[in-house]
């Protein structure tokens, strides 16, 4: 028996940027400090030394200027990878992602095509206040032309790079700051996994069960996977089998999967580190009261409530769902 | 026979970037029993907010981690150990 080597997620998908570099030219990736810094969350480390400052640009701080200029580019035949170094700066930009970038192809009637990736760092957890924080899942997965990937693992983060590069439409990557494996802020056990060293790519739209069970179906994604698991873990002891699916991307979104395990547990538990309302965890209730109401006996949602969230330590611990907070829920709809 | 053994040494070659003699162990990127090739990187440490990677002295199995991840070390240590392929 081989045991693999293994990534942590950050490496992964620098790994993946650097294949699909080696191989097309058209691909490049621009964004703040991510040439000679590497990516304040290591997006880029290593790259700017095999590709150079033509292909792996710091741009300034603008990021109207430069999310225009890769759409631009994209529109030209290029492949660009843009990162937004927080997702809570998407704001000042909004209007070259949500009205350029995922809707060019359709207001062009189809004469241009936009294959860029936007890659960008979420979440919480390390006491940096509301303005870098947010995970906003909703906010992106909401508005229509945008594909949104969300990895938990290494291995998914590696698989799902290749295909959003190798994507013709523009494809929103957001990567949890928690999950990279930096050194300032350790990752949880999980998100590092072995990775093969060969390419392949993990399809959108296809959900991963991370752990299989009868009793109560769990779905997340990004961080909560690995909260969930251990949530998982601790119910197992108690006699209580916990299914455990990872979304891995939202647009496209794999209902199917949801659906057909609350078919089998008849109990639905959604956990989502973005805001409560308007959100995931209303969204895939909702579906499952559309496909499957008579199926359902009892559902619960863990999320972010309704709030900035905070600097404090000790208040972004309570707000933000933990491992406990699942496994109460769980207990609900038990 | 424990004598054929190869340290993997802290053995500060990054020292012209830092002065701290003690450093934090972040990242292991194999398991003890995985078979490593000379020159991939092991681990990955940070001394004094700088990340560097310590590659593999020689081909063979890494048989021993001596610091696992979040374990402080000093420059000199050794990290694990390796049995190399042909001793």
């Amino acid at each position: 028996m081989t045991i693999d080597r293994e990534l942590t997620m950050s490496r992964a998908i620098v790994e993946a940027i650097g294949t699909e570099m080696r191989e097309n030219d058209e691909v490049f990736y621009m964004g703040e400090d991510v040439a000679d810094y590497g990516g304040i969350f290591d997006s880029t480390q290593g790259l700017l030394e095999e590709f150079g400052h033509d292909r792996i640009m710091d741009v300034p701080i603008s990021e109207t200027a430069y999310l225009g200029a890769a759409v631009g580019a994209a529109q030209q035949g290029m492949r660009p990878i843009a990162e937004l170094m927080f997702v809570d700066f998407f704001g000042v930009a909004m209007d070259q992602i949500y009205n350029q970038m995922a809707k060019n192809t359709y207001m062009s009637g189809g004469s241009v095509s936009v294959p860029m990736v936007m890659t960008t760092a979420v979440g919480g957890t390390y006491s940096d206040a509301a303005q870098h924080s947010q995970t906003l899942y909703g906010t992106f997965a909401h508005l229509p032309g945008m594909k949104v990937v969300v990895p938990a693992t290494a291995y998914d983060a590696k698989g799902l790079m290749h295909n959003a590069i190798r994507d013709d439409d523009p494809v929103v990557y957001m990567y949890h700051k928690r999950l990279m494996g930096l050194g300032w802020l350790p990752a949880p056990d999980g998100p590092k996994t072995p990775v093969p060293e060969t390419d392949y790519t993990i399809p959108f739209g296809r959900a991963d069960v991370k752990r299989e069970g009868a009793d109560v179906t769990v779905v997340t994604l990004g961080l909560h996977v690995h909260r969930a698991l251990d949530a998982a873990a601790s119910l197992a002891e108690d006699g209580v089998d916990v299914e455990v699916i990872d979304l891995r991307t939202l647009v496209p979104l794999d209902r199917e999967t949801v659906v057909e395990s609350v078919r089998k547990t008849g109990r639905l538990v959604v956990v989502d580190e973005d805001y409560r309302s308007f959100g995931l965890t209303g969204e895939i209730v909702s579906t499952v009261a559309d496909e499957a109401l008579d199926a359902l006996e009892a559902v619960e949602r863990v999320a972010m409530p309704d709030v900035p969230i905070p600097y404090a330590r000790e208040l972004e611990t309570e707000v933000l769902p933990d491992a406990a907070d699942i496994e109460a829920a769980v207990h609900e709809v038990k | 026979m424990s004598d054929d053994r190869v340290p993997l040494v802290a053995d500060g070659a990054w020292t012209d970037d830092v002065d701290e003699e003690e450093g934090i162990v972040v990242n292991w990127f194999a398991k003890e029993g995985r078979q490593v090739e000379a020159g991939e990187s092991l681990c990955e440490i940070q001394i004094e907010k700088v990340s560097v990677d310590l590659t593999a002295p020689a081909d063979g199995e890494l048989v021993e981690i001596v610091r696992g991840e979040n374990e402080e070390f000093t420059v000199g240590d050794t990290l694990a150990w390796i049995a190399p392929e042909e001793a």
